[in-house]
């Protein structure tokens, strides 16, 4: 038995269980035990989420573009985008921190991003098939979302280290900037996606449960 | 509380759960979601880790957790001087989300949960308990010291090729802390708190 077919719903903070008025407005009731708001769907959570995918998709692109760090030596001055560092890595033999820059920086924030745009897309004409499989890739974007911050925290570290003036100095590039509002975007993304969603197939009496 | 429902947050289940007191995970019967986790002695567990916690995030964050030697000249880097570098280069959003992840969120969690369970664990129910737990529930994605300490080894390896490396004083502590606080989300049952204030009000209503 579902909750939505009974008239409850769960408090996303405290976890209580809250018999949701009749005449709500918005759907949007206050839980009696910690005071917040409790919906039996996140509100719009499809709209949001989408906005919230394209936008991390269109800074993805200047992110992969623009370098991460500029790397000035005696030698010269270095630049190095999220690609070419992992590049550079290969070449030179380091293939643990090439493969952890790239699983960190590209293959977890795209997997994230195909695996919400997949989401949205199946719960639209929503069939009762693959839900365990889909809540288990839901729960993967929530676990992974936040490690992309490795190499953004990288950057920070490097310029905190390497500051010698004319020797050597390191200085964040604008990629990072764009990066990192990848990674809190695509958090606040998978946050804003309703998982129940995946569990609502549109039957007639969850469809009266909705409108009642 | 003998019997309880409570309702999956991934699937809207609604689940029975006829003895809430067993040790061991609660799973949902309909999607496996974990819907929470109990253990015995939990409370007094909580208190000692957020102590151990408190204690081992002012150490390292008064060490330097790494230092950097290149052609005489050596620099060191703790979390405060890392992020005040970083506001220096005119990183200002870096900067921000960097101090938010790594020092802000951490150790607000740490103090509340000490400002929780410290109380608790001396039989006391301390009248802020529902806001400590409402702000614990909402700033769990954003505390990232796990994933920091992956950046710190991951730029070890980076500026070996450019001088030498040195780990400091605090990198122990820092390993320490982050395991410790992974082992208070596994321990940490906001369920059973709930019930407690339950119990209160309900105590409270009825004199």
């Amino acid at each position: 038995m579902r909750a939505i077919e009974k008239g409850y719903a769960t408090c996303h903070t405290c976890h209580q269980l809250v018999k949701m008025p009749k005449d709500m407005k918005h759907g949007v009731a206050l839980c009696p035990r910690c005071g917040e708001e409790v919906h039996q769907r996140i509100p719009d959570s499809t709209q949001f989420t989408w906005a919230l995918v394209i936008a991390s998709i269109i800074f993805y692109i200047p992110a992969n573009l623009y370098p991460m760090m500029h790397v000035h030596t005696f030698a010269g001055t270095q630049s190095d985008t999220i690609l070419s560092g992992v590049l550079y890595f290969l070449e030179t033999g380091s293939y643990l921190i090439a493969a952890v820059i790239f699983i960190a920086s590209i293959i977890v924030p795209i997997t994230k991003l195909l695996i919400l745009i997949y989401l949205l897309i199946s719960v639209r004409h929503n069939k009762p098939v693959g839900q365990k499989r889909r809540q288990k890739l839901y729960a993967l974007t929530e676990i992974i979302g936040k490690w992309s911050m490795v190499d953004v925290y990288v950057v920070a570290i490097m310029i905190s280290l390497v500051h010698f003036g004319g020797l050597s100095q390191i200085e964040a590039g604008e990629g990072a900037n764009y990066f990192l509002l990848v990674v809190i975007v695509t958090m606040v993304a998978a946050m804003q996606f309703d998982a129940r969603l995946i569990w609502d197939t549109n039957t007639e009496k969850e469809k009266d449960a909705r409108d009642a | 509380m003998s019997e309880h429902i409570v309702c999956c947050h991934e699937c809207d289940e609604l689940v029975r759960i006829s003895n809430p007191h067993r040790e061991g995970r609660f799973k949902c019967p309909n999607c496996g979601h974990l819907l929470f986790r109990h253990k015995k002695g939990m409370v007094e567990k909580m208190f000692a880790y957020a102590l151990a916690a408190l204690i081992l995030f002012i150490v390292t964050n008064y060490f330097p957790f790494l230092s950097f030697h290149v052609a005489g000249n050596t620099s060191h880097a703790n979390f405060f001087t890392s992020i005040v570098y970083l506001f220096e280069e005119q990183e200002w959003i870096l900067g921000v989300a960097i101090m938010m992840t790594i020092l802000v969120v951490p150790f607000i969690r740490i103090i509340l949960y000490l400002g929780l369970f410290g109380p608790l664990h001396f039989g006391y129910l301390p009248p802020y308990a529902t806001f400590v737990l409402k702000v614990l529930s909402h700033s769990l994605p954003w505390g990232m010291l796990d994933v920091f300490l992956v950046a710190v080894l991951v730029s070890m390896v980076k500026l070996v090729k450019m001088g030498t490396i040195i780990p400091g004083e605090s990198l122990w502590a820092f390993l320490a802390l982050v395991f410790i606080i992974a082992k208070m989300q596994v321990v940490y049952n906001p369920h059973a708190v709930w019930e407690l204030i339950d119990q209160k009000r309900k105590e409270k209503a009825s004199v």
